[in-house]
């Protein structure tokens, strides 16, 4: 394998061209599919193989950026992009991860809490993809039931609106000024709860070091009301500025392994590109079923890294790596299937 | 020009202001402390692109920020483009889709 091997000037190693190209196809479906950046998966990857870490983070990011743009394209013309909550979750972000960033940067004086950061990594993982699995199977019993009453089973799924409970009090407060989101089918909720929900995913995203895509996306659907597609769409409009401004900063501070990202994008931006039409193809509740086997799956990882670092026996640390490489893998592998029998399906219809 | 292409320039311009002052405030994205490499490349034994990126790497890290940042916007502008024809030529074209869950 050593003849696709390619020299990287800036991080001064050798890399794998194939291996670059397969960790950015990946990451491009997953984030053109579930409206996520991928961070999570990329640097990890990247450092497993060899990238020093402070040369993983800013290579990402200008992956991430290059990736988003198709992707974010795409997600316009499907209409499922609300532009109006997507600034406002741009904007309120920011102050979120200021404060978020803040803290820790208290909390590290008091000690080392990356340990406590790992441990809120994997409370929140495991709790999301909890609620997620308890929603997906609730809808599926309800479902079911109706079906058996007569009515079709996917219209049943259809008609239901899958607003959560607590997004329907959420959107029951009073609190003006009120506006109205009619990309997302919301005709009135107060700008304050809004703003409240993007400014403690930005705060979570701040105090755990991450771009936060994974944290947000649920949140708009549990929180707000959001249906699922105008939630990925809409993460990827934010994902999309957050990558420009991460490229760019961290280009400047000479982070950012130019022809690394490079190759990584061509694979990210085909990749992005599939991501992005498997959603035409898969209903709501099936990317919030994909979407919590996904987090869980890198739950496992964390939590396996979180035992090396306890134990500091090496091999948890290379099973994290394995484990969270496989998860890209089989979740871009599960999302291609789907789109390719849903798409022939469709054609024998029509 | 749209609205909303006009508040999507102003958004960008306005995180690039930052970005730019955060560089040098040597903080980044995501709220860690990031200081910026000093260390400049060993160009002697490059050549062709690699001491070109290397180059720039070295003299002009503004520059090198910019070019990357454009290179990204278009190589993926174009990456998507390509895609996107090629998946319609296998009947998986894109418009308006329902919200249903």
């Amino acid at each position: 394998m050593d003849i696709f091997n390619i020299s990287l000037p800036i991080a001064g190693i050798e890399f794998n061209f194939l291996l670059l190209i397969l960790i950015g196809f990946c990451v491009g479906v997953l984030g053109g599919f579930f409206g996520v950046g991928g961070g999570w998966i990329v640097t990890p990857a990247l450092n497993i193989f060899g990238f020093h870490m402070a040369y993983a983070i800013g290579t990402d990011l200008a992956n991430i950026f290059g990736q988003s743009i198709g992707a974010v394209k795409k997600h316009q013309k499907m209409g499922t992009i609300d532009w109006k909550l997507g600034y406002i979750s741009i904007l309120a972000s920011i102050v979120g991860l200021e404060a978020g960033s803040q803290v820790v940067l208290i909390l590290e004086k008091a000690g080392d809490i990356g340990s406590i950061v790992r441990w809120c990594y994997l409370f929140l993982m495991f709790g999301l993809s909890s609620l997620m699995f308890y929603d997906y199977f609730k809808m599926y019993i309800e479902s079911n039931k109706t079906s058996s009453k007569g009515i079709g089973k996917n219209s049943a799924a259809e008609k239901k609106e899958g607003k959560s409970k607590l997004a329907e009090k959420m959107l029951k407060i009073n609190l003006p000024p009120m506006i109205s989101l009619p990309a997302s089918g919301i005709q009135s909720v107060s700008l304050w709860i809004v703003i409240f929900v993007f400014l403690s995913t930005g705060f979570l995203s701040g105090f755990l070091g991450v771009g936060g895509g994974f944290i947000r996306m649920p949140a708009m659907i549990y929180l707000i009301g959001i249906p699922t597609v105008i939630a990925v769409g809409t993460d990827l409009m934010s994902i999309l500025f957050a990558g420009a401004y991460g490229c760019f900063t961290y280009a400047m501070k000479g982070r950012v392994e130019f022809i690394a990202a490079f190759i990584m994008l061509i694979g990210a931006s085909i990749g992005a590109q599939i991501g992005a039409t498997a959603i035409k193809y898969i209903k709501g509740y099936g990317i919030r079923l994909l979407f919590a086997v996904m987090i869980v799956l890198a739950g496992c990882s964390i939590a396996l890294e979180q035992i090396y670092k306890v134990t500091d026996i090496s091999v948890y640390q290379s099973f994290a790596g394995i484990v969270l490489m496989g998860t890209a893998v089989l979740m871009t592998f599960i999302i291609i299937t789907r789109l390719v029998l849903e798409s022939k399906k469709e054609k024998k219809i029509s | 020009m749209s609205t909303k292409k006009i508040l999507a320039l102003l958004l960008f311009c306005f995180l690039f202001a930052c970005a730019y002052g955060n560089a040098y405030a040597g903080e980044g994205a995501g709220g860690k402390q990031e200081t910026a490499i000093s260390k400049k490349i060993d160009t002697k034994n490059l050549s062709g692109v690699n001491l070109l990126i290397a180059d720039l790497y070295n003299n002009d890290r503004m520059l090198y920020a910019v070019v990357v940042t454009l290179v990204m916007a278009v190589l993926g502008s174009i990456m998507a483009f390509g895609t996107d024809l090629v998946l319609k030529h296998f009947g998986m074209s894109v418009s308006k889709i329902s919200h249903s869950e």
